[in-house]
């Protein structure tokens, strides 16, 4: 069995109007020293798919269901205690815009420092000593100054590492990163990538990087994970999606970043459209109102038949959830010549 | 951080100057004549200027108001006419600076007036704010993490009925049932500690305070549930749980602490608030404090005693938005200068 | 709720004294009646502590310049005897008849009431045990020239006292014992022989021993105690008691036995009983919280009594056992009406404003018969000499036909548009909204205009926009010589600035020389008569139109003992005689 196992995850919230089924059904699965990359727009439930691993959706407001084996442990089966205990020890999370993120009223030492106290019983002085550390490692300059700066106090790069050095305190088995470089301009955002890649080589983690930059994916992800209205609408190797995505919302995706090949004479185009309602979701395939192929899968089968996610034309790990029977040839005749039109030379010449 | 206090402290000292002016002005701009009023019935108008006279308003406003400043530093003596000094000394009551001003109405000078009612207010102003921050942030918090459930509802629905006594009502039901028809407690006379110890000095508080603290908790039972909710949504919030923290201790360390900080202005200002505008609770109570005695001093028409009181409670609202800004540099690091 | 009368009470319109209630009593409860007042073998017994609870903070407490009819009762009581005082009893004739204190006889006059001389008691003295000597009277009655220094107190002397007046200021060209100008021109006024102090005065001044007791003006004074204004909240006593401490404006004080009293002196059955041990002024609880204790007897309230009224919201608790410790008498207030004579120049208008006006629709919107009795004149009953107006006699239920038919026949435009001014609160807009109906109804045409605080001072200015004006007033000793002059002769009310107590603008010869034939009258009886034809003069004009008659509604603890009220205490409790059992 793999390291981290979902099955069929549902994160529901009862609302007045109805249920938002912000995740609906979500599986997949990733070993120790992978990653995972998890991409969709806003609002895909990306991350609220991540929240529901470190268990913190609120019984109150959110239902959660499925399976999620941690090293064989179903984390959904736990009690909040248990949980609690293997929150940020186990599982450790580092979130998007560091400033929000971090308490803006308590240093970065005693915000690091915290996280490490929480699951070891030591003092304040070693917990700050450690703090020191992990600030020295995530390429602090100075650390054992900086670390009573209160966060306003740092740059954004140096919150991020600040933030990752509390995500990787307990050395933690996964570490889920979501859009940890999304409020980053371009050269930090690369060096934070590099760092996150050593780092999980050194502590040999698993990691779940959640992102809707496919720059990202592709320099960080082993797998790929696509989701669109709460599903997971395409799902394979990284190099694979990247090259022979199969699914026209991940073609949309790359249409819409604007380097994924470093070519600067690519077109940017813009997924028409806005993302579904959780609410009332599309019939059929959520992302036939947006589907500029959906014309060419006969009958009305895109608006009436939710398709299953399944393998296509490819490889049989390579799995896409769409009714087009021929990806791969719509992929390369329609889409690629518009995104990328000097692969498209290249593969003529 | 010193000179900004410096800085504050003037422009506070130019504001109450100009306050005091304002209120001489105001004063005599009002269509009822305060001689009118001390000369009591059948009194002709040779009378009234004599009256007049004797209270000091006969001068130029702009006169008795600069009087009242050098007063401030230099001290007086009264009566204000010269020749009735110079003829009876047994009359003279001295002033000395800071002077603001002598009541004729009380027979005392607005300093020794103030001095016996600024304990009276300050004690129940003080034993108010514990009261009301206490059960008021309390109640605000478990209605915050108990939301949408039957206590979250229970308490909002009660604070919003509080909220629309008003404290004549408060005041009176707690005076009339609690202490007269029930006898659970003494009808309440203000004890200092010197008369009767602490014990009897908070016992003596209980119902004003406890009048004043109900008017105000039922807002700071809405404040800090909202602020509360708010920050409960914070992303460090999620941080802190995300690192496996105890629920109590995100909620104490985390969300309460950025969330009590907007309380802070409001207890300050409240509180300067109060000191002097404990009016009715102090009326019903029959407590003589500065509320009491600005009413009083308002109904005899008793400009020194109005002109102190609008300078001390100015002085507290100032000084109390000083202290609140310089407890946010506290409270708040990104407020920090430097 | 009350808060407002209780100020025009207090400070404005009524004050001082007056008497009884033969023609009006309108006692409903009757409990007062019991007390065998009057009657010294059945009082209560000695000791125990009373307690009177009052709201408002009393103005002033030295003898000088208590101007409050409940107060200057409560102090004749226990702290400052008088040359001669009114005696305890419900019977206004006795009542109302001064008997000597500290003065031999009830003073004997000369030159047709223009000398007044007074022999002062052997053996009479101050708490300090000093005697009180005829100087004592004689410089109290000097601060009261001290105008500048003395102010809110009765000031009849002025005008009275044969002294001339200084030209500058209008005022007596003495100006008290602090200046001392002009000091040889008082010593001449008042001089004493021995212990006998005698009075020259301008005019006659027949009601002068009734002046004496119902005010304290004519009190002694120790000038070595005398620090003027400072004076104000001390109390330096000859009576039964003395203050205990320091007097606090807003708390109150007690008052505990004076060893260097003599009741020997004194005529303690009639005059002062003294029984208990100690008085406590307990001031500053509200009116509601007063009749909240009242009402439960509990604690101290057993042995307290009241100035305050009841609210009429706690009339409906006032029942059962709770009833047999009320009191309901008439108060020696008038309230009224006056027509402003700048603008209703028609006396046909005026007459059917009268005739309009619905004085018991106003006294029902007030509470009802627990809160007012109606009134015939603007003179109360428990002045001496009193009689029915016959321009105000029956009832008042306004008749808006006749009034309707005088508006024709005055020829004018109907509606006729008149506002009415009067001070504003919760019952009197109701009250005012009452009479409005019966206004609007004959053809007026009604704006009701309630003031707040500005009330006397919008009203004694010279003004056109009022037609009617709202007034109430008491005497300050039981003549109407403290009533119908000072409130409507015009000589020494209107000035171009000032309409002084003359609201209304009024302004009569007849009126004014019957004031005069007062004035110069050498006996009480001629004075009396004078007055009463002049009241006539004003009910033909309409100069005022009553309103009703104030009534006190009091609540008593259960351990009071001969409580009563009497027209020597201004219907208010009488400390004289009341006691508690122990």
């Amino acid at each position: 069995m793999a390291f981290l196992s979902v099955r069929d995850l549902k994160v529901h919230f009862p609302t007045v109007d109805g249920v938002v089924k912000a995740t609906d059904g979500l599986s997949f699965e990733l070993e120790k020293g992978r990653t995972l990359g998890i991409v969709g727009e806003s609002g895909s439930g990306k991350s609220v798919s991540s929240s529901a691993i470190l268990g913190l959706h609120r019984k109150t407001s959110a239902k959660v269901s499925g399976e999620i084996l941690l090293d064989g442990t179903d984390l959904l089966t736990l009690s909040d205690e248990q949980m609690r205990r293997r929150r940020g020890k186990d599982v450790a999370m580092i979130f998007q815009d560091p400033l929000s993120a971090m308490h803006p009223y308590y240093s970065v030492g005693n915000q690091i420092a915290e996280a490490y106290r929480v699951h070891h019983d030591v003092s304040k002085r070693a917990a700050k000593a450690r703090a020191v550390e992990m600030l020295d490692r995530v390429g602090i300059p100075q650390p054992d100054r900086r670390v009573d700066d209160y966060p306003h106090q740092f740059s954004g790069g140096m919150r991020q590492r600040a933030m990752i050095a509390m995500g990787l305190i307990n050395n933690p088995s996964l570490l889920i990163a979501d859009e940890p470089t999304t409020a980053l301009d371009v050269t930090v955002q690369a060096q934070i990538l590099d760092l996150l890649q050593d780092l999980q080589k050194e502590f040999e983690s698993a990691v779940i990087i959640i992102t809707h930059d496919l720059g990202v994916i592709a320099e960080m992800a082993d797998e790929v994970l696509v989701m669109y209205a709460g599903r997971a609408v395409e799902y394979g190797s990284g190099n694979e999606i990247l090259t022979h995505p199969e699914m026209p919302y991940t073609w949309g995706l790359l249409s819409s970043v604007p380097d994924v090949s470093g070519d600067t004479d690519a077109r940017l185009i813009p997924i028409p459209g806005n993302p579904p309602s959780l609410l009332n979701p599309p019939s059929g395939c959520a992302f036939h109102p947006r589907c500029p192929h959906r014309d060419k899968v006969p009958g009305d089968l895109c608006f009436t038949t939710l398709p299953e996610l399944a393998p296509g034309t490819r490889t049989e790990t390579h799995l896409k959830r769409c009714h087009l029977t021929d990806p791969d040839a719509v992929y390369e005749r329609e889409v690629l010549p518009e995104i990328a039109p000097d692969l498209v030379e290249e593969s003529h010449s | 951080m010193y000179a900004y206090v410096v800085r504050r402290l003037f422009v506070g000292v130019i504001m109450l100057i100009a306050m005091s002016l304002v209120t001489f002005v105001l004063f005599f701009a009002s269509p009822i004549d305060p001689a009118r009023y001390a000369c009591g019935k059948n009194c002709s108008p040779e009378l009234r200027e004599q009256t007049r006279n004797a209270l000091g308003y006969d001068k130029p406003v702009i006169v008795q108001w600069t009087d009242f400043l050098k007063g401030i530093v230099q001290g007086r003596d009264y009566p204000d006419d010269p020749e009735l000094r110079a003829a009876a000394p047994e009359l003279v009551t001295h002033c000395p600076a800071p002077c603001f001003g002598y009541s004729v109405v009380n027979t005392k000078t607005v300093n020794e007036e103030i001095k016996e009612a600024f304990p009276v207010s300050l004690s129940i102003s003080v034993a108010a704010v514990v009261l009301w921050l206490f059960f008021g942030v309390l109640l605000g918090v478990m209605a915050a993490i108990r939301r949408g459930t039957i206590v979250d509802r229970g308490i909002v629905a009660a604070a919003l009925v509080l909220y629309a006594f008003p404290s004549f009502f408060i005041g009176l039901f707690l005076l009339k049932f609690i202490a007269i028809k029930w006898e659970l407690v003494d009808v309440p006379v203000y004890t200092t500690i010197a008369e009767g110890g602490i014990g009897g000095w908070l016992s003596s508080l209980l119902l004003p305070a406890v009048t004043l603290a109900m008017l105000y908790m039922a807002g700071y039972v809405r404040m800090t549930r909202a602020f509360v909710l708010e920050s409960m949504t914070e992303d460090y919030v999620r941080t802190a749980r995300a690192k496996g923290l105890r629920q109590n201790k995100v909620l104490v360390k985390h969300t309460m602490r950025a969330a009590l900080t907007p309380l802070v202005t409001l207890i300050g200002l409240d509180f300067a608030g109060l000191m002097g505008g404990a009016i009715i609770t102090e009326t019903v109570f029959n407590y003589n404090g500065l509320g009491k005695l600005a009413y009083d001093a308002n109904t005899t028409n008793d400009l020194p005693t109005i002109i102190g009181l609008v300078l001390l409670l100015g002085t507290f609202v100032i000084l109390a938005n000083i202290i609140v800004d310089m407890l946010y540099a506290v409270i708040d690091p990104r407020v920090r200068v430097g | 709720m009350f808060k407002y009368r209780k100020r025009v009470l207090a400070a404005s319109a009524a004050i001082a004294l007056a008497a009884g209630l033969a023609a009006c009593g309108g006692d409903d409860g009757g409990e007062s009646s019991d007390n065998p007042t009057g009657d010294a073998a059945a009082t209560g017994e000695a000791g125990g502590t009373l307690n009177y609870l009052i709201y408002a903070p009393i103005e002033h407490v030295d003898p000088q310049r208590i101007y409050v009819g409940r107060d200057i009762t409560n102090f004749s009581r226990t702290v400052y005897r008088q040359l001669v005082t009114f005696p305890i009893s419900t019977d206004p004739e006795v009542s109302n008849t001064p008997v000597p204190d500290l003065a031999t006889d009830t003073g004997t006059s000369e030159q047709g009431g223009k000398v007044w001389s007074f022999t002062v008691k052997d053996g009479v003295k101050w708490e300090d045990g000093q005697p009180i000597t005829c100087e004592d009277f004689k410089y109290g009655a000097s601060r009261v020239f001290a105008t500048d220094v003395i102010t809110g107190g009765p000031n009849y002397l002025l005008s009275y006292l044969d002294i001339p007046t200084d030209e500058k200021t209008g005022l007596p060209a003495y100006n008290g014992p602090y200046k001392g100008d002009g000091q040889e021109l008082f010593d001449k006024a008042i001089t004493c022989d021995g212990n006998t102090i005698t009075y020259n005065f301008k005019k006659p001044w027949p009601d002068f021993p009734l002046a004496v007791a119902g005010l304290h003006m004519m009190d002694p004074y120790r000038q070595d105690k005398d620090q003027g204004d400072k004076s104000n909240f001390q109390i330096f006593s000859n009576g039964p008691y003395k203050l205990e401490g320091t007097w606090s404006k807003n708390k109150g004080a007690t008052l505990v036995r004076n060893e260097n009293y003599d009741p020997a002196t004194d005529d303690p059955d009639n005059i002062r009983r003294a029984l208990p041990e100690s008085i406590v002024f307990n001031i500053g609880q509200t009116t509601e919280t007063i009749y909240d204790q009242l009402i439960a007897d509990s604690g101290d309230a057993q042995t307290a009594v009241t100035g305050q009224r009841v609210p009429p919201a706690y009339y409906n608790q006032i029942e059962g056992a709770v009833a047999d410790r009320s009191s309901l008498q008439a108060s020696p207030y008038v309230d009224y009406l006056v027509p402003n004579f700048r603008n209703m120049t028609d006396p046909k208008v005026r007459e059917a404003l009268k005739v309009a006006t619905n004085a018991e629709a106003w006294i029902n919107a007030g509470g009802g018969e627990k809160a007012y009795a109606p009134a015939e004149s603007i003179v109360n009953p428990a002045v001496v000499g009193y009689q029915d107006n016959p321009a105000f006699s029956g009832p008042q239920e306004g008749d808006p036909e006749a009034a309707k038919a005088l508006l024709e026949e005055a020829g004018v435009q109907t509606p006729f548009p008149i506002t009415f001014t009067y001070p504003s609160s919760e019952t009197a807009d109701k009250q005012a909204a009452a009479l409005k109906e019966t206004w609007d109804a004959a053809g007026f045409d009604v704006t009701l205009d309630g003031l707040g605080d500005t009330y006397y001072d919008v009203i004694q200015k010279p003004n056109k926009e009022s037609d009617v004006i709202w007034g109430g007033w008491g005497a300050d000793w039981p003549s109407a010589i403290t009533v119908t002059p000072p409130l409507f002769d015009s000589r020494i009310n209107l000035t171009q600035n000032s309409d002084g107590q003359d609201y209304g603008a009024y302004k009569s010869d007849e009126f004014n020389s019957l004031v005069d034939q007062a004035q110069e009258a050498g006996t009480l009886e001629d004075q009396t008569a004078a007055l009463q034809e002049a009241d006539i003069v004003l009910g033909q004009d309409v100069a005022y139109i009553p309103l009703e008659i104030a009534q006190f509604y009091f609540l008593y603890g259960s351990k009071v003992t001969g409580f009563t009220t009497t027209p020597a205490s201004s219907m208010y409790p009488d400390l004289g005689a009341i006691g508690v059992e122990s």
